[in-house]
């Protein structure tokens, strides 16, 4: 494993998970942003001209909106100081076999060809801001879905592509959407036909791998009536001494009777600043639901939402957060009842610990017209020791005739009486509390696939690792 | 004509000490900024359409009626307001507003600068008496500004119980009303307070209800909001002794076009503390309430128990609850738990009691009086009981 003097690697990241890989790029965009970055990168990706100029258009309102006052502090951020754009290598594989060595080193220490063998359907692991390797199985391909890169999909699908580009969330919905749209690369892109069930969750992998590099992945699902699919997006990476910003956009139009699951296990190394929009569009007796864990970064702030615009749209967010040191997690869920009778809930589940703080940050909005709408919202958090921090912000607005509206929340500490069941019977305390704190997410957990329902017991094992509770 | 350094000159035969407090409250009314839009206390809450100025005649001293309970033991102080400021300074002086700050916001400003009436409550350590003290705060006419203030000082070990009633002989009248209390609990004292708000359907009010409590005290505050056009009222307990035990209630009754605005805070200085707030409302015709409360728990505030609930029982399809339940926890040896729900009557208890041969408006009622009977019981003492139970019958018809 290779790797670059003058690193300096914090925490004990850099056992656990941390590796790294010397920089080889094709093409290294400067620092900073303007109009002739924005115009460089849509250049670079040969766009159609509506798309440049709606990145140029973008990088305006994002000039124009002030930064959030609300959440977590954001003023260390210098946006100056970030590549907004690069290219690891210039041509897109096919294979395993074809990805470049040091790719596939670091793909190795995530295992992703492991995961693949057993049950992927596709893989379609990004590299720095472009995907660079992408397989999807042939029975896919044959029953009419799409699984690409988002800048594939605007190049083979430009019809698609511009119906639903930023039709869910547009760019002036808010800052980091606004920039997002400005600077986007990569992502996924997936369109499922009518009736279409995938049976095999769809995978993608994204690493951030430069220092001081944002990373700006654009994700668009179209669930066509009656189809389902379950995409999962897992991320993970390693660590450097300045700042990194993630600001993802993920887009997702479910269609009648259609169903979509979308899971994300996020694990940022500590310094990054993941700002996220997400939210899916359900239509008549569609079915949206969230599946989202936040594991990394150094601040996070993400609301997974859920517009459900039809009579008999169900939308669902699972949320769990764990803040360790230096982190804050401000993550939550929002469900916009447009059309009556339409279901949500939200369940949230926060653990802080070593001085972290999670916060849930909810909201519940049922617009005049919406009745007979139901809606609960369970926020659950759990503090490890006296120096962690938890907060509960849900704002529901009720506007329509006829409405159930339910929120519960609690927080406490891992209960002695329980602690105290397992030490009598022969368990190490550490090993007790990672047994509740496993116990605590279970929820969570049963909702993902084998695999990284693994992958993430071990992830709170480390995590749990000489915390004294 | 407006509320300004001229309107205090109503209130003469005051001390020093005191005019200037409510010049300096006068000069940050003016330099706060009405609260705008973008203000999460206020988001949901239109105050734009208040103007103090149309309300610049101040009714004062004449509209408070206390009732002294027979036989209140020796050493009890139990006068107006105003009153108290000349006779205790030494009691009044370092209390009045410390709890209730002026320059909270352009209300809690207003109020200070220019409040008349309400009462001085002083129990010395260790004096207890059962029968509860009563101030009525009446407003004659409308037009005017009725800003009544409210001061307890429970010394160590006392116990007893007061209840402050805000009352309209007309019911249509249009003003500005005000009714805040700041409730000092002593040291293992026991403290009961009841407000009822029963102003006119065409008044502004706002009111700020905030208590300290010392080490082992107890209280027990129970909040009735009823009347008004525009209700915003703050209660807010500040636990500053361990063992200490605050209960906070609520009950309201929106019908018409009443906005109600509560604002709570259960905030848990020390240690081994423990609040319980219950706040529940019903809502009627195109009435609307705003809930927001926080329970807060500081960092060494270790072993706190807090428990905070909202319920809204909306009856028409017009009428509007918004509730906001928030936590702020800094410590992890607590228990916290909060809810809110809102929704109309559970059809299937209707049902229920109509599947017995009970008419639906009947049963409505039943439903109505069940759900606010849980909270009605922990009113402190029975006479407040009474009253609050014929107001809300009168209103559930």
């Amino acid at each position: 494993m290779a790797t670059v003097p003058k690193i300096e690697v914090g925490a004990d990241y850099k056992e656990k998970y941390g590796f790294f890989v010397p920089e080889e790029y094709v093409f290294k965009a400067k620092r900073g942003l303007n109009p002739d970055i924005v115009t460089e990168i849509s250049w670079m990706k040969q766009e159609p001209e509506w798309m440049a100029k709606m990145r140029l258009r973008s990088l305006e309102i994002f000039r124009k909106k002030p930064m959030p006052k609300w959440g977590a502090d954001l003023s260390v951020i210098d946006f100056e100081n970030i590549f907004y754009y690069l290219k690891a290598s210039d041509k897109q594989s096919k294979t395993w076999e074809e990805l470049p060595p040091d790719i596939k080193a670091t793909y190795d220490r995530l295992g992703v060809p492991e995961a693949e063998r057993k049950f992927l359907a596709g893989v379609s692991a990004q590299y720095e801001s472009e995907v660079v390797y992408h397989s999807l199985q042939e029975s896919l391909t044959k029953k009419g879905v799409i699984f690409t890169d988002t800048d594939s999909a605007l190049r083979d699908h430009p019809e698609l592509f511009k119906e639903y580009f930023g039709t869910v969330i547009p760019p002036a919905d808010n800052k980091f959407a606004a920039l997002n749209t400005a600077v986007w690369s990569g992502g996924s892109f997936i369109y499922v036909p009518k009736g279409v069930h995938v049976e095999i969750p769809l995978q993608a992998y994204f690493r951030i791998n430069a220092e001081n590099m944002g990373q700006f992945e654009r994700t668009l699902i179209i669930c066509d009536e009656g189809s389902f699919v379950h995409y999962i997006e897992g991320c993970t990476a390693p660590i450097y001494t300045t700042d990194s910003l993630h600001s993802a956009v993920v887009e997702i139009i479910v269609k009648k009777n259609a169903r979509c699951r979308y899971t994300t296990i996020q694990n940022w190394s500590t310094n990054v600043f993941n700002l996220v929009t997400k939210r899916a569009m359900a239509y008549a007796d569609a079915t949206m639901e969230w599946v989202d864990g936040n594991l990394g970064s150094q601040i996070t702030m993400k609301y997974p939402s859920v517009y459900l615009m039809e009579p008999g749209a169900k939308g669902d967010v699972l949320s769990v957060a764990f803040a360790g040191k230096g982190q804050h997690q401000d993550a939550g869920g929002k469900m916009i009842h447009v059309a009556p009778n339409t279901t949500s809930t939200i369940t949230s589940k926060s653990i802080s610990k070593a001085g972290g703080r999670t916060s849930y940050r909810g909201h519940i909005k049922i617009y005049p017209g919406a009745n007979n709408c139901k809606s609960f919202v369970k926020c659950d958090a759990l503090l490890l020791d006296d120096e962690s921090r938890s907060d509960t912000y849900p704002y529901n607005d009720v506007d329509a005739e006829n409405v159930t509206l339910g929120h519960e929340a609690t927080v406490s500490k891992v209960s002695d009486e329980q602690l105290f069941y397992l030490m009598s019977r022969g368990i190490p305390r550490a090993e007790a509390e990672t047994m509740i704190v496993n116990g605590f997410i279970e929820p969570f957990t049963k909702e993902l696939p084998l695999e990284y329902a693994v992958e993430l017991n071990r992830l709170i094992q480390l995590e749990m690792e000489g915390s004294v509770g | 004509m407006a509320l300004t350094a001229e309107t205090l000159d109503q209130l003469q035969g005051e001390p020093g000490w005191l005019r200037e407090r409510r010049q300096n409250a006068l000069a940050a009314y003016e330099t706060l900024q009405l609260p705008s839009k973008t203000d999460e206390e206020w988001r949901r809450t239109d105050v734009s359409r208040f103007n103090a100025a149309e309300y610049s005649k101040l009714e004062h001293l004449d509209g408070l009626k206390l009732e002294r309970p027979s036989g209140l033991p020796a050493g009890v102080i139990l006068k107006p307001l105003r009153e108290a400021a000349k006779d205790h300074p030494d009691l009044v002086e370092p209390r009045l507003f410390s709890l209730v700050h002026a320059d909270r916001d352009r209300f809690a400003a207003l109020h200070a600068a220019f409040f008349t009436g309400g009462t001085f409550l002083y129990v010395p350590d260790g004096v207890e008496f059962d029968q509860p003290v009563l101030g009525q705060h009446f407003s004659h006419a409308g037009g005017n500004s009725v800003l009544p203030h409210t001061l307890i000082v429970a010394g160590r070990g006392a116990r007893f119980n007061y209840l402050d009633e805000y009352i309209a002989e007309d019911d249509t009248e249009a003003g500005y009303r005000s009714g805040s209390t700041e409730i000092f609990v002593g040291e293992g004292s026991q403290v009961g307070y009841v407000a009822v708000q029963k102003w006119g359907r065409n008044v502004w009010h706002f009111a700020d209800q905030r208590a300290e409590l010392q080490k082992d005290s107890n209280l027990r505050l129970f909040n009735v909001t009823l009347g008004g056009k525009f209700s915003k009222t703050r209660v807010e307990a500040s636990l500053a002794g361990e063992g200490s035990n605050a209960e906070l209630k609520a009950i309201y009754f929106a019908s018409g076009e009443q906005f109600f605005d509560f604002h709570t805070l259960q905030d848990h200085r020390v240690g081994n503390t423990r609040s319980d707030l219950l706040f529940k409302g019903a809502l009627q015709d195109v009435a609307r309430t705003v809930y927001a409360g926080l329970i807060k728990i500081e960092k060494h505030a270790a072993r706190s128990d807090a428990y905070q609930a909202n319920r809204n029982l909306v009856l028409s399809d017009k009428a509007k609850a918004t509730s906001i339940p928030m936590l702020e926890i800094d410590n992890n040896d607590v228990r916290c738990t909060h809810g809110a729900t809102v929704g109309p009557v559970d059809p299937e208890h209707l049902f229920y009691l109509r599947s017995r041969g009970i008419p639906e408006t009947t049963a409505k009622r039943m439903l109505i009086q069940g759900f606010f009977g849980d909270v009605l019981d922990r009113i402190p003492f029975e006479h407040a009981r009474k009253l609050v139970e014929a107001e809300l019958e009168a209103r559930i018809g």
